[in-house]
């Protein structure tokens, strides 16, 4: 008798216990759509987003930075953004995350010229900005300034510890539901890139500068894209998006670029050229867009 | 009583579990992640894109855009653990609302069943990687999909 009230019992319970956790598991189909979901296990979804829609992903710094070097652009410490300036972009979401960007471009760009000392001033800035948006374990769990000490003259051992922290901030972001300061970030990080292409190329009229700055230009649309699906994560975005844009369009318009789409052929960067005049306008939004990012 | 308690406690256990009809896979974005970075060397870590996976009552298709350097190699690593279900994986060199697309790669080849694998690219542009996650009639399940992209 004990026996079988034990299991009747017990079938009350785990109907019970299925009951409760099929409910929230009702409740995480019917609110497909919708951000911000925890799941029947507890864990916190990303943004759920219909099943047709695309996701992107966008380059490093890092990488950006590697592919320029090859370029044989040469190093000119005067045209990265002052490390001193950090506790200027300590005002909103915004401009912590775009100024995380150019400063992880700039770190990028001394270590790929083996600018150590000015690299761990740059490291130094990242880190702030990494703390104003709350990204210190990232920096700290790998303790990154002893170690960025220890490995200064290696450039191999440097980009390995730099590409740790860039994991481990992709993974606190997505974690803490703020994929939007990935693709701001990078914003960021590909107009400082730009703007240091640009300048160089302005100076010296190098062909593979040249081939560089417009496959950084390239990516202009990606961005977009990756930028529409954040639109309302930040009010600035907006603005930043029709920036970009213009820049995309003003892109496509240079003729050796409109020619080969046009034709719809395969782009060799290395063979494409810009007149002066393009060069100019392109240029000058580059450095409109990068002034208005760091003041 | 203990005995009855413990009689109740693991039938109870028994029972829920019997009735467990979901498979809702943990998605620990982290780990999946690490293990995934392991497999990378010599290629330097690049990004990552961790793509949940809601199986429906019809096939659907996640695409994830990948914009690349045109003069770099790339290795696009994998990790499916954390999925349920069998899912394809494919990879276009257009996105799948163009014509004419040309398939570079389908996990078909190596077998739908494997959890990890790496895919090898240079010289190009961008690709399209497609979830292709199959139907699901009955039960309701999640899961997700690691993408790494190194470079070098």
């Amino acid at each position: 008798m004990n026996y079988k009230k034990s299991i009747i019992i017990s079938l009350i319970l785990g109907m019970l216990l299925f009951s409760c956790s099929n409910h929230s598991n009702e409740q995480n189909e019917i609110n497909i759509g919708n951000s911000q979901e925890r799941d029947s296990i507890g864990l916190i979804n990303d943004s759920i987003l219909d099943s047709e829609e695309t996701s992107f992903t966008l380059p490093s710094p890092l990488q950006i930075a590697y592919v320029f070097k090859k370029s044989g652009a040469p190093f000119a410490s005067s045209l990265l953004n002052d490390s001193k300036n950090v506790t200027r972009y300590n005002t909103n979401n915004y401009k912590r995350a775009i100024n995380f960007g150019i400063y992880s471009a700039d770190l990028a760009y001394c270590i790929f010229n083996n600018k150590n000392q000015e690299a761990k001033k740059y490291l130094a800035a990242c880190q702030n900005m990494g703390s104003y948006l709350g990204l210190n374990q990232a920096f700290d769990s790998d303790d990154i300034t002893k170690r960025f000490n220890k490995y200064i003259s290696n450039e191999d051992s440097l980009v390995k510890l730099v590409s740790n922290v860039q994991l481990k901030t992709d993974i606190l972001l997505e974690q803490n539901k703020q994929k939007h300061i990935i693709a701001t970030a990078f914003a960021g990080a590909w107009t400082e890139s730009l703007f240091i292409a640009s300048e160089l190329y302005s100076k010296e009229k190098n062909n593979k500068v040249l081939a560089s700055l417009l496959e950084q230009l390239s990516f202009s649309e990606i961005l977009i894209k990756a930028l529409k699906k954040h639109e309302t994560s930040e009010q600035e975005i907006p603005e930043l998006i029709k920036t970009i844009e213009k820049i995309n369009i003003q892109f496509n318009s240079i003729h050796s670029v409109k020619t080969t789409l046009e034709k719809n052929q395969d782009i060799d960067f290395n063979q494409m050229h810009m007149t002066s005049d393009e060069f100019k306008t392109i240029a000058e939004m580059i450095l409109a867009l990068r002034q208005n990012m760091t003041i | 009583m203990k005995t009855t308690l413990k009689i109740i406690f693991n039938l109870s256990l028994l029972f829920m579990l019997m009735a467990f009809q979901t498979g809702n896979v943990l998605c620990n974005a982290k780990e999946l992640k690490e293990k995934a970075k392991n497999k990378l060397d010599p290629y330097k870590y690049d990004n990552s894109e961790l793509t949940k996976i809601i199986y429906k009552n019809k096939e659907t298709v996640k695409e994830i855009e990948v914009s690349l350097f045109i003069g770099e190699k790339y290795r696009f690593i994998f990790e499916l653990e954390a999925l349920p279900k069998q899912v394809e994986v494919q990879i276009y060199n257009k996105s799948k609302d163009a014509k004419n697309r040309k398939l570079l790669f389908s996990s078909k080849d190596i077998g739908l069943d494997k959890k990890e694998f790496d895919f090898e690219i240079s010289k190009s542009r961008r690709v399209y990687v497609d979830y292709v996650i199959p139907p699901q009639e009955a039960g309701s399940y999640t899961g997700c999909a690691v993408l790494m992209v190194g470079y070098k």
